[in-house]
């Protein structure tokens, strides 16, 4: 088993900033703006591919940081986490590194939906962050403030409208070019902070606001339709001023599940892992909030906020005369605050200590910060490709809280594939995509390009269709290698890893699949199992695994000859024949909507004139929304069967010339991977 | 490769008629070629495809992998199946009961030579309503086969390479004609009592499904409490004893009623309960000069040259302060959306003279009167509509015979015809033409066959009960797969009542929960 010792680090800022202090080069593949989760994995993905990449933030201190929540992972979120580590990314071994309290969610509800989860340590998940992008080869990390994207004149043989060539910083008139950018601002995209009846710009509290330029630049200059989303933090307890003893205590998992694919353990050890504590609000708390409602301008906005997450104002004006729950999490092994999970608030700060003071744990606590609300811009995402790229501005890619979701997990894998989708265009190589039958991310993609959002986009598992077959515990499967053989955002040492994993499940299957036995002697073997004798049929290693009080480590102790080389994988294995019948069924629906979504639809069409009978509706729909795939156009709510048809034969006949101008691709393909490998193998491990 | 393709097409029609959302006639699409998940290729689809009516000889076809188990298990042919493409005239007995149902000719038609390309049975046999339901019900027992969707014999032809790209645009207006049968045929079944109780099923399985995701998404972080699932389980086990029972009930709940739909619609006081009376040749309907006589959809089931109609008089179509009065329009032009055939009633006295003003004076009438379509080219589909100018009495005979001649030569009208139902001139001609039109849709197979949807509700019904029992299995030991089961209880009912999205099941989840992580 591969294991990535993990090493302790050092404060590497000092070293990223010098990087940064004088810049090498005036010219990159591949501009990442903005260093939280979707920029960090922007920038990280787009190196993986290949490119020479420059990461601009306001503050290099700030990259990797935690702005809200000291956690990572959780039901549907921990799914995400799981993906971006098969395909490489930052953030599933950041939180092996900086978790401070592991635990899976669900355990009791079947594999498919557990969520594993971490709280964090804020300042280690940085140190992990700065410290891996300070180590990735062709990155340049500079600290500075974007003023303009300056886009040109399109390049004629591909859609759209406008060009990306690069950034203009805010510090005169200094410009960096690039082939592709990607925007990962966040909640800076004419961000704005409420603060009881106090409102000033910016997108985080103690960081300078963004540059009006950038969002100009968008909505003008590039004709985006932008819309705008709240969102909200809360206070910063004192951990010493609150009475811990009246909350009741959450202990973590007492053998912590490492994200990383990679991890066989996390860096906390057990032992060292600290609680969350929970706690309920009072009627006190809800007399509060009613009370300064008056003074409280952000929940008097319109501005649409998430149903889920919601501010404590809006949870108790929803659900009125009801305790609701308050978590008090750790913000890490050294840090004296508590985060209140739960209480997330935009009151003026003498009202917000009133409100916690209602609450018995902390009766006498003490607010380090206040909580506030952000307002800011988001970029309607359905102008986007599945590829995260702006339809009518090649080369441009959007990632994180500007294309409306909320969460780190949403940003770091839209981050991710923004990233490496912005190298790949760089370096002339054809977009890829991630269908939603084979991944979260593919889900949190199509959902946001072909549907759109109308609030804050969260992850959750009822929003997989095939939930059953997109699991935790096979995300390796399902991305890593399709991650190294068609996006090239994963590294060889990765990619041999999973393949040797595949290998062997596929060994272990069909040890299981070769046991096939009589119900009698398997109650022979196995007498501890409830199987009744009624089955006259041959049952195999694999059906007698489905049964509940059935453990693979029973099995491979009852034929430890052919079995017992496979515990490694006992758990997996398990799983895998639980879900396998369910998986089968739904592998048909899986495939017509793959076949549906390789069907791409040029995204240049212009519908008006498409000589094909189709009603004007129907035409006005298409070249609104600008499907990028039938499957997407299948999607949309007025098309018709009719239209459809009209459709598949379009995409048939220029199918056959874009075959034709195709052929050369797979060329192309192997001397990239020729070159991947020879540049992986000469990193350091 | 290609009729891959092709399948996946297929399907993506299908999809859109089960994802278009919010309008709610579209909504009612989502019953056009509902194919359970997974089981989808291998599964052998049956149909009368004759018309229904009075006819000699019915042809009911069958096509997939089991169509050779189905005709041996139904003819007694357990050695070999009947030479290909032959006739050849045997007993057709119940698989199960071994009763004989009817005697008629069988052909086999092995792949790839048969229509669909798969292989293919056909049973000829005897018109009777009786005995067709009979072999209808013989066929949805034989496992793995089930009833066919509107047009999927023509679907399958497509997918196997039986007809060319050329006939893509013949095509289009086939899946035109199809959706638009199964949308008015949607419509009529969910009004009625049937109809309320698969949309009250649908209703609790989604706040059943959104009490299951709800706990699986939130449970771990919010106050949602293990009472909730003990809910799911009452709720699930509830209804599956009601869907038990109503698959049990032998009179299987409302009767369907049979037979082209023929509405009449128009104007107040047009003459339209007159017309239903010379129709009829009773006085079923009450008439009188007072506008707004009829005020509720009177139904009288007639034979029109052998085939069955189902006519109804509606109230007159005008703005009313009269709530009652209100009532009945409302009928009346969710009657109209339900028809099979319209015919418009116009009193001619109020035609302009002049022959191109009175055309447009009947576009603008048929606007009025029909419910606004999506498609801009089925406003006025000429087959669905009879134009009917009544009262021709009550004009000089010279400007009645010139406005015949001229209303003939405008294009971009349905069928016009003249008559009085005071002197019962020009009835024998419209007879003729409504004659004509009710045999054109009682031959089409589409237009409405209450078997076959009867069929088919029952087919989703058994999907639906079966995926509730896959919740109860694994509610204790994967909740996971015991959701799935919720999920796919609630996408086979979806093909009755309508597709049910992930948003929607949000949408219950944070209306009933308090999510605050």
């Amino acid at each position: 088993m591969l294991t990535k010792k993990l090493q302790p680090l050092q404060n590497f800022l000092s070293l990223i900033s010098r990087r940064g202090s004088h810049l090498a080069r005036q010219q990159y593949d591949v501009i990442v703006v903005g260093g939280g989760h979707a920029g960090t994995e922007a920038a990280a993905a787009a190196t993986r591919v290949g490119a020479e990449t420059l990461l601009v933030s306001q503050k290099i201190q700030t990259i990797g940081a935690l702005s809200c929540n000291p956690s990572l992972g959780g039901v549907g979120k921990g799914q995400l986490v799981k993906e971006v580590d098969a395909l490489d990314g930052l953030c599933g071994r950041a939180g092996d590194w900086a978790g401070i309290h592991f635990s899976i969610l669900n355990r009791r509800k079947g594999p498919a939906v557990w969520g594993p989860r971490a709280q964090l340590d804020r300042q280690r998940y940085r140190e992990f962050i700065q410290s891996e992008l300070l180590s990735t080869p062709r990155l340049t990390v500079l600290e500075g403030s974007v003023e303009e994207l300056l886009v040109s004149e399109p390049n004629p043989e591909e859609p759209g409208h406008h060009r990306v060539t690069g950034i203009r910083l805010a510090n005169g008139s200094h410009l960096i070019s690039a082939s592709s950018v990607v925007l990962t601002t966040g909640t800076f995209l004419s961000g704005s902070l409420f603060l009881g009846q106090s409102m000033s710009p910016g997108g985080r509290i103690g960081d300078a606001p963004s540059s009006a330029g950038l969002s100009q630049t968008l909505r003008e200059r590039l004709g985006l339709r932008i819309g705008r989303l709240r969102t909200g933090t809360p206070p910063r307890i004192v951990k010493d001023s609150v009475d811990l003893s009246l909350a009741h205590v959450h202990p973590p998992d007492s053998h912590p599940t490492p994200f990383s694919f990679l991890n066989t353990h996390t860096r906390c050890k057990p032992e060292e892992q600290l609680p969350c504590y929970l706690t309920y609000t009072t009627p006190g708390v809800e007399r509060v909030v009613r009370e300064s409602l008056h003074l409280n301008c952000h929940i008097q906005q319109d501005t649409k906020g998430p149903r889920y997450c919601p501010s404590i104002e809006s949870r108790v004006l929803r659900f009125p005369g009801r305790q609701h729950q308050v978590w008090l999490e750790p913000e890490g092994v050294t840090s004296d605050l508590l985060y209140p999970q739960g209480l997330s608030m935009t009151m003026p700060p003498d009202v917000q200590l009133r409100l916690i003071r209602e609450i018995p744990a902390m009766h006498r606590a003490e607010i380090h910060t206040p909580g506030y609300g952000v307002q800011y811009d988001f970029v309607c995402p359905t102008q986007l490709s599945p590829a995260l790229q702006v339809k009518s501005t090649q080369g441009l890619f959007l990632a994180g809280q500007i294309n409306g979701t909320t969460g780190y997990e949403e940003a770091a894998a839209q981050g991710l594939w923004a990233g490496a989708n912005a190298a790949r265009w760089a370096l002339s190589m054809p977009p890829v995509a991630l269908s939603r039958t084979e991944s979260y991310i593919g889900v949190l993609i199509d959902d946001l390009v072909s549907r759109g959002v109308t609030e804050p986009y969260r992850m959750f598992t009822s929003r997989a269709e095939f939930r059953t077959s997109l699991r935790p515990d096979n995300a390796d499967l399902r991305l890593t290698l399709k991650g190294f053989e068609e996006v090239g955002c994963v590294s060889t040492l990765r990619y041999q890893e999973a393949v040797r994993v595949r290998d062997s499940l596929q060994d272990a299957l069909a040890a299981l699949q070769a046991l096939s036995l009589s119900t009698h002697n398997w109650r022979k073997k196995l007498p501890d199992m409830c199987m009744s004798e009624a089955k006259s049929t041959l049952l195999t290693g694999m059906d007698v695994l489905q049964y509940n009080d059935v453990s693979f480590e029973m099995l491979a102790s009852a034929f430890p000859e052919c079995l017992l080389p496979h515990m490694e994988f006992s758990q997996r294995l398990k799983i895998e024949a639980v879900y396998r019948p369910h998986c089968n069924l739904q592998k048909k629906e899986i495939e017509r909507i793959q076949k549906e979504e390789n069907m791409s639809l040029p995204q240049d069409i212009d519908y008006f004139s498409l000589p094909v009978s189709l009603s004007q509706e129907v035409r006005e729909i298409l070249d609104r929304v600008r499907p990028s795939t039938l499957g997407a156009a299948t999607r949309l709510q007025g098309i018709t069967p009719a239209a459809i048809v009209h459709l598949l034969n379009y995409v048939r006949h220029t199918g056959q010339k874009e075959r034709r101008t195709h052929r050369n691709q797979p060329h192309q393909k192997k001397a990239r991977e020729e070159e991947l490998c020879g540049r992986n193998a000469a990193l350091p491990q | 490769m290609l009729p891959s393709i092709h399948r996946g097409i297929w399907r993506a029609a299908d999809h859109i008629l089960r994802t278009s959302r919010g309008t709610p006639p579209c909504r009612f699409l989502s019953t056009f070629n509902g194919v359970p998940v997974g089981i989808a290729d291998a599964e052998t689809i049956f149909a009368l495809s004759s018309g229904h009516g009075r006819c000699g000889v019915a042809v009911v076809r069958a096509s997939g992998p089991a169509s050779a188990t189905a005709l041996r298990c139904m003819t007694g042919l357990t050695r070999k199946l009947p030479p290909p493409r032959t006739a050849l005239l045997r007993s057709i007995t119940d698989p199960q009961s071994k009763e004989v149902l009817d005697r008629g000719l069988v052909f086999w038609f092995p792949a790839p030579h048969s229509f669909t390309g798969e292989d293919s049975v056909e049973f000829h046999i005897h018109g009777g309503p009786a005995v067709i339901t009979a072999v209808l019900q013989a066929l949805g027992s034989v496992p793995g086969m089930r009833p066919a969707e509107a047009g999927e014999f023509t679907r399958r032809a497509f997918q196997a390479g039986k007809l060319g790209l050329t006939e893509v645009e013949g095509l289009r207006d086939l899946i035109h004609a199809e959706t638009e049968a199964q949308r008015r045929q949607a419509l009529r079944q969910m009004s009625g009592e049937l109809g309320r109780l698969y949309q009250d099923w649908t209703h609790k399985l989604k706040r059943c499904l959104a009490h299951v995701e709800a706990f699986i998404d939130f449970s771990e972080d919010e106050l949602i409490e293990d009472g909730v699932l003990n809910q799911v389980d009452r709720s699930v086990c509830d209804l599956q004893a009601e869907m038990e029972r109503h698959l049990k009930d032998e009179r299987r709940g409302e009767r369907l009623r049979s037979g082209v739909q023929v509405v009449i619609a128009g104007a107040t006081n047009a003459g339209k309960s007159s017309l239903l009376n010379t129709l009829c040749q009773r006085p079923a309907a009450i008439v009188s000069p007072i506008a707004g006589t009829t005020r509720d959809v009177v139904e009288t089931a007639l034979d029109i040259g052998g085939f069955p109609v189902l006519l109804s008089d509606t109230a007159g179509l005008r703005e009313s302060p009269d709530l009652v009065e209100r009532e009945g329009v409302r009928r009346a032009r969710e009657r109209v959306e339900q028809a099979d055939l319209t015919l418009v009633v116009v009193d001619c006295t109020d035609l302009p003279s002049e022959a191109q003003q009175a055309a447009a004076f009947l576009q603008d009438h048929l606007g009025r009167v029909l419910p606004n379509k999506e498609q801009p080219e089925t406003v006025f589909p000429a087959d669905r509509l009879l134009l009917v100018l009544n009262k021709t009495d009550m004009l000089p005979e010279e400007r009645r015979l010139k406005l015949d001649r001229e209303l003939r030569l405008v294009s971009g009208l349905p069928p016009v015809c003249l008559i009085s139902c005071h002197t019962n001139e020009g009835l024998q001609d419209f007879l003729t033409v409504l004659h004509s039109s009710v045999k054109t849709l009682c031959g089409d197979p589409l237009s409405s066959a209450p078997t076959l949807t009867q069929a088919r509700h029952r087919a989703h019904l058994q999907q639906c009960f079966a995926a509730l029992a896959q919740y109860q299995r694994y509610r204790d030991i994967d909740l996971a797969l015991a959701a799935e089961g919720v999920r796919l209880a609630l996408t086979s009912l979806g093909r009755i009542t309508g597709r049910v999205g992930a948003e929607e099941i949000l949408d219950i989840i944070f209306k009933d929960f308090c999510i605050g992580k």
